[in-house]
């Protein structure tokens, strides 16, 4: 059975009459990593300072490792982490300056060693000497990893972690994020704008609109809610193909000598079928099962309506 | 309670920063002897000018010498928590396990060491180009240095409490907020030369207190343990709501999110 290392209970920020996270109620396994998902303005950043403790909910609870965070603060701090593409370290530090800092902060035991086996793998151990400032943006974001993993984690909040990185680095990050996953249990709450990267990674997501939860589940079960699949269909005779079209009611777009449906997964041989005993042709054709982001502009549309 | 390993962290990380950081070494050192020789050479001019004005030199350059002691005390707490605003390091540690009054402490310490490097480099200065002795005060110059340390915390907090609520949009304060009281303090000038509704702000200012007891104790060679008691009384009343008030507003800042301020 699943240990709960982290239980979001009912949780709401009020910022006089406007309600940025509202009744929220989470929480995260063991070696878990769940996705948290949003638009602008969703309340992805509240809800992660109120995590952290930078911020003071309104209302609600939220327990580490079946303890008060707010009656454990100082114990509950040393064993999670977080980085951001929106936060920066001291610039004029050098790396190992900083990292000693956060060291001693999180009273970390065998400082040195830890810090030289998260540089080797974060791939920066060579620009351990030099400033922060001097760092080009993919560095300072493998560092800010290394500052987020120096005290051995059992929860990481990562937000945006990848977004500055060329994707060879990124693949190796997240390859290290799965291992510290699969090895120690580390359990990670994620927002990316990378679908592909959240598609990836998490097991379970969370999606926030206007400050409500408004769809939880895994990626696969999340995107097979969407039942339409896209044709793409590149035909010569354009003219029958849309006359059949219209005459079967099929919505579709046509872009010159291409048209694209939406249709529903169980459909797509029967209509094969009848383009076939129509005599339509097509030259080329591409059929796309919806994935996450379709996903998540339907959801957002649905939420929107 | 206090953990040492995290208040040596942060004075680590303000030392770290001291040492590359050109602007904060020149506000060590250039503008404590800057001060100096104008104020010093305006003293000499005045002596020349009339010979009932000897002392000025001296007076001036306690006035100058003693006022790096509030100014650099409140200038240390509230440039080092704009330094974490600036750097956008500000959550990156109040999310780590340094507690408030932790990182109150290590600023505490930090300023008090640039302090001591600060007045006492101003002291080498003043003796070497003036002859003027700050060690003249004898064993009198702990509780008088004392005293304007815990002024200038006391001013510090203040600012920083508005600082760390209204973030970088005052940051001017950081510099001039304690010059405020200066006027106030009486630096160059007995407090009796100030006109009454000052002199009645005065009273309730520590720092009058010391540079009285000072320009006594080099003019008269005696101190006034009364004006030391009342200084300390304030201080340590002040001192207090100064946190109190830093705490208050720390917390008024979590309601917003400190996530604003990077």
């Amino acid at each position: 059975m699943y240990k709960n290392v982290l239980e979001v209970k009912n949780l709401t920020k009020k910022f006089g009459n406007f309600t940025a996270v509202d009744n929220t109620s989470f929480e995260i396994r063991e070696g878990e990593i769940l996705g948290l998902l949003g638009p602008n303005g969703a309340g992805k950043t509240t809800t992660i300072q109120m995590l952290l403790g930078i911020m003071h909910q309104s209302n609600g609870e939220i327990n580490y490792f079946g303890t008060s965070f707010k009656k454990h603060r100082s114990a509950i701090l040393k064993r999670i982490n977080f980085s951001s593409a929106y936060i920066d370290l001291p610039k004029l530090l050098t790396i190992d300056e900083v990292l000693k800092v956060f060291a001693y902060l999180y009273e970390i035991p065998d400082k040195e060693k830890r810090i030289n086996k998260l540089l080797k793998e974060f791939e920066i151990e060579h620009l351990r000497k030099k400033a922060i400032h001097t760092l080009s943006a993919g560095e300072r974001a493998r560092l800010l990893l290394t500052k987020a993993f120096i005290n051995y984690p059992e929860i990481i909040l990562l937000d945006e972690p990848t977004s500055s990185l060329d994707p060879e680095i990124a693949v190796k990050i997240r390859g290290f994020l799965k291992k510290e996953k699969k090895e120690y249990g580390v359990s990670i709450l994620l927002t990316s704008h990378n679908m592909q990267e959240v598609e990836e990674m998490c097991d379970r997501i969370i999606v926030l609109h206007h400050g409500k939860i408004i769809a939880e589940n895994s990626p696969h079960n999340l995107t097979k809610t969407l039942s339409n699949s896209r044709i793409e269909l590149i035909v010569e005779n354009k003219l029958e193909l849309e006359n059949f079209l219209k005459n079967n009611n099929i919505k579709f777009q046509r872009d010159n000598s291409i048209f694209t449906i939406d249709i529903k997964e169980k459909h797509i041989s029967k209509l094969l079928a009848q383009m076939a005993a129509e005599k339509i042709e097509y030259q080329d054709i591409s059929i796309n099962k919806p994935d996450l982001e379709d996903y998540f502009l339907d959801v957002i549309e649905r939420g929107n309506k | 309670m206090i953990n040492f390993n995290r208040v040596s962290a942060m004075v680590y990380r303000y030392t770290m920063n001291l040492r590359h950081n050109f602007d904060r070494l020149t506000d060590m050192f250039y503008w404590p002897a800057l001060d100096l020789f104008t104020w010093g050479l305006t003293g000499l001019y005045f002596a020349k000018l009339s010979p009932q004005s000897s002392n000025a030199t001296v007076i001036i350059l306690t006035g100058v010498i003693f006022w790096i002691v509030i100014w650099r005390a409140q200038y240390e707490i509230t440039t080092n928590l704009l330094s974490e605003m600036w750097d956008r390091n500000l959550v990156n540690i109040f999310m780590s396990p340094l507690t408030v009054p932790e990182w109150i402490l290590s600023v505490m310490i930090f300023g008090f060491t640039k302090m001591i490097i600060s007045v006492l480099f101003s002291a080498f200065l003043a003796f070497f180009f003036y002859g003027y002795h700050i060690f003249a005060y004898g064993y009198y110059i702990i509780p008088l240095v004392l005293s304007l340390l815990i002024t200038g915390w006391v001013a510090g907090f203040f600012v920083a409490g508005f600082i760390i609520r209204y973030g970088t949009k005052i940051q001017t304060t950081a510099w001039v907020g304690v010059s405020l009281i200066a006027p106030f303090s009486a630096l160059y000038y007995p407090v009796s030369a100030l006109p009454k509704w000052a002199q009645d702000i005065a009273i309730f200012v520590p720092s009058s207190y010391i540079f009285e007891n000072m320009r006594q104790v080099l003019l008269a060679g005696t101190i006034s343990y009364n004006g030391l008691i009342i200084s300390f009384a304030l201080n340590f009343v002040y001192l207090f709501l100064s946190i109190i008030f830093f705490v208050w507003m720390f917390k008024k800042s979590l309601n917003l999110g400190l996530g604003r301020l990077i």
